[in-house]
């Protein structure tokens, strides 16, 4: 545990306290990597644009695991492992073939706009290689988490208190803010987080599918350890988004009030 | 009777092929009314057709006199308690208590009202922020109470309310329920598969049995006056004997049970030969004490070995082996010493005791 999770975290916060010249790092305590960070405007735009990707991309695969992991915990009867297992088939390939058959789909000759053209219509170019395909192909990668953590807590919850609300006079929507969602919290919350922070650091998928304007943060970093070997940078880099990680966390935590949460088991 | 307010008027209701309500006609008034039979009988689909968690098939359901059959139950004015509780965990005991009102969009004052009422009848006070699993058995037992009366309804309806409570707990719950349904004058509709609870709540009671209704009335003509086999065996501790109608004699047919005779009243459609169910209340049962041969003059006498006597206390249960091997089970008042085990001893009851049916099958 120490060895493999906190003693590279700490070789990053050491580096980005170094700087590097001509691609070498030499040993010379400084903040000017922060300062730079949190002064130029270039990393603090990608940066935001990174955290509105997250925020969309979270929200979007909230809204579209919710009615899934409903309906497998409530109609799966005794398929309901081997669906909610399903639903990992993002991971079943690597991902650069999972971003490659997005391309397939979304891209200027992909199978939509193909047969738009067959069919005499205007292609759509917002499809690819745009914000838009990256946040698709972001949600298409993260969502599994959030399924299957709002399965799991989805396990747990006493279906007949709906009962409860309908005899009362709740509507369904009604019912699902009243007792479904508040009763699933912490599976929901756990959910989100599983989705948000690996989003935050995405750089592969934004790479592929987002084309010249869709470069985010996890983008930038990545380059400073390639073309530019900047490694000082981006470990600050890394450090930024370490942090914006856990303030997240720590915004999601505060949501979650135990005793609201219909959980009896202790702390969490 | 005082006047009806539920009505339930030829209602059928299928699940595939199970038909879990058969041509069911009830009509409940201000009054206890418990809805007893083994599970499979269909009373807890009653109950749910009752409360609108349910259509029926046919036939239509009258609150007041108003048809409510197409209603969704909050609609109907019923409040309703259920199996295991189903408290909100998340919410407190003021919140899960009024909930009714704040889905029905009640203002706060008419929220404060008939809490601060609901609470004080169910004694409540001073719980209002604990939250379910900081509250005792009974505890919950009385939000969920609270929680099904709090809109004032004009029909309260109860599934299993006491399953999950200990026995001390559930006299006293059963003594509580009583008094609110007075208090209120409210048809309270129960549903229970545990007779003991029917019989010492109820002022009337169905009994139900694969989706038909078997016997309605006073539970004292149910106990005391079975119309089917099944109402019978069902109620009380009986001994259920079978045999052949022998001879009739003097308004009474004498029954052969494996070579003992058993008499029972006449009745218009018992013919010689026939075959018959016989059931007797183990309670109606005398128990004499060894030497002692009681006078036969209208009672059935059999003398048999007391195999093993359970002391209860206030009663015992004697367990009397027949020279034709079957055993009867007897319940009098304990003066026969649990020494005497394998002694001879007469058991005697008078020949209107039982209840005797023809055996056209029909025992579940």
């Amino acid at each position: 545990m120490l060895f493999f999770f906190v003693l590279p975290l700490l070789t990053t916060v050491v580096i980005s306290f170094w700087r590097t010249e001509s691609y070498t790092i030499i040993h010379d305590w400084n903040i000017d990597n922060y300062v730079v960070l949190l002064t130029k405007h270039t990393y603090l735009v990608f940066l935001g644009r990174s955290i509105l990707m997250a925020t969309a991309v979270t929200l979007i695969s909230l809204i579209y695991s919710w009615p899934i992991a409903y309906f497998i915990a409530y109609a799966g009867g005794r398929y309901k492992l081997v669906l909610v297992l399903l639903t990992s088939a993002p991971f079943f390939t690597g991902i650069i073939l999972r971003v490659t058959a997005l391309q397939q789909i979304f891209g200027p000759i992909g199978i939509i706009n193909t047969a738009l053209i067959n069919l005499g219509l205007k292609p759509i170019n917002a499809f690819m290689y745009s914000n838009f395909a990256s946040g698709m192909g972001l949600v298409y990668l993260w969502i599994p988490f959030m399924i299957l953590a709002i399965y799991l807590s989805l396990l747990n919850f006493n279906f007949d208190l709906l009962e409860v609300a309908k005899v009362n006079g709740a509507s369904p929507i009604k019912a699902f803010f009243e007792v479904t969602l508040p009763l699933n919290w912490i599976g929901t919350a756990v959910g989100i987080v599983l989705v948000f922070v690996p989003t935050l650091a995405a750089s592969i998928t934004p790479r592929f599918l987002g084309g010249v304007n869709g470069a985010l943060f996890g983008n930038i970093l990545a380059h400073q350890f390639g073309a530019t070997g900047t490694w000082a940078l981006g470990s600050a880099m890394g450090v930024v988004l370490f942090f914006v990680s856990i303030i997240a966390i720590f915004l999601v935590w505060k949501t979650v009030d135990l005793r609201r949460s219909g959980f009896t088991g202790g702390d969490i | 009777m005082s006047e009806t307010i539920l009505q339930l008027q030829g209602i059928y209701k299928n699940f595939g092929s199970v038909e879990a309500a058969k041509n069911i006609s009830i009509n409940v008034s201000k009054e206890l009314f418990a809805l007893l039979g083994p599970s499979g009988s269909g009373k807890t689909t009653m109950l749910r057709i009752i409360a609108g968690l349910e259509t029926p098939d046919k036939g239509r359901v009258l609150i007041n006199g108003r048809d409510v059959t197409n209603l969704p139950p909050y609609k109907r004015g019923i409040g309703m308690v259920f199996q295991d509780f189903l408290l909100f965990p998340h919410k407190t005991v003021k919140e899960n208590i009024v909930f009714p009102l704040k889905m029905q969009g009640k203002d706060e004052s008419t929220k404060e009202e008939q809490y601060q009422w609901v609470s004080q009848l169910v004694h409540l006070e001073g719980l209002d922020e604990r939250f379910p699993y900081q509250l005792s058995g009974g505890q919950k037992q009385r939000v969920a109470l609270a929680r099904g009366l709090v809109s004032r309804p004009s029909v309260l309806l109860l599934d299993e309310p006491l399953a999950n409570l200990d026995r001390e707990l559930r006299k006293e719950m059963e003594i509580e329920i009583r008094r609110f349904q007075l208090e209120l004058g409210i048809p309270f509709i129960y549903v229970t598969h545990n007779q003991e609870e029917a019989l010492t709540m109820s002022d009337r009671m169905a009994i139900m049995r694969l989706g038909q209704l078997e016997q309605i009335g006073d539970k004292f003509e149910l106990y005391h006056h079975p119309q089917t086999s099944f109402v019978a065996s069902f109620l009380g501790s009986t001994n259920a004997m079978q045999g052949e109608i022998k001879a009739v004699d003097n308004g009474c047919i004498v029954v052969d049970w494996d070579g003992v005779s058993l008499r029972a009243p006449y009745k218009d459609d018992f013919k010689i030969g026939m075959t018959v169910d016989y059931f007797l209340k183990s309670e109606k049962i005398t128990i004499h004490p060894p030497g002692q041969k009681p006078d036969d003059h209208g009672r059935t006498v059999i003398e048999g070995r007391l195999r093993d006597t359970i002391f209860k206390g206030q009663y015992a249960d004697y367990l009397i082996s027949l020279k034709n091997d079957n055993e009867i089970i007897v319940s009098d008042v304990p003066t026969i010493s649990p020494a005497l085990r394998n002694a001879t001893v007469s058991i005697s009851w008078p020949s209107e005791a039982p209840d005797v049916f023809p055996a056209d099958g029909g025992l579940a």
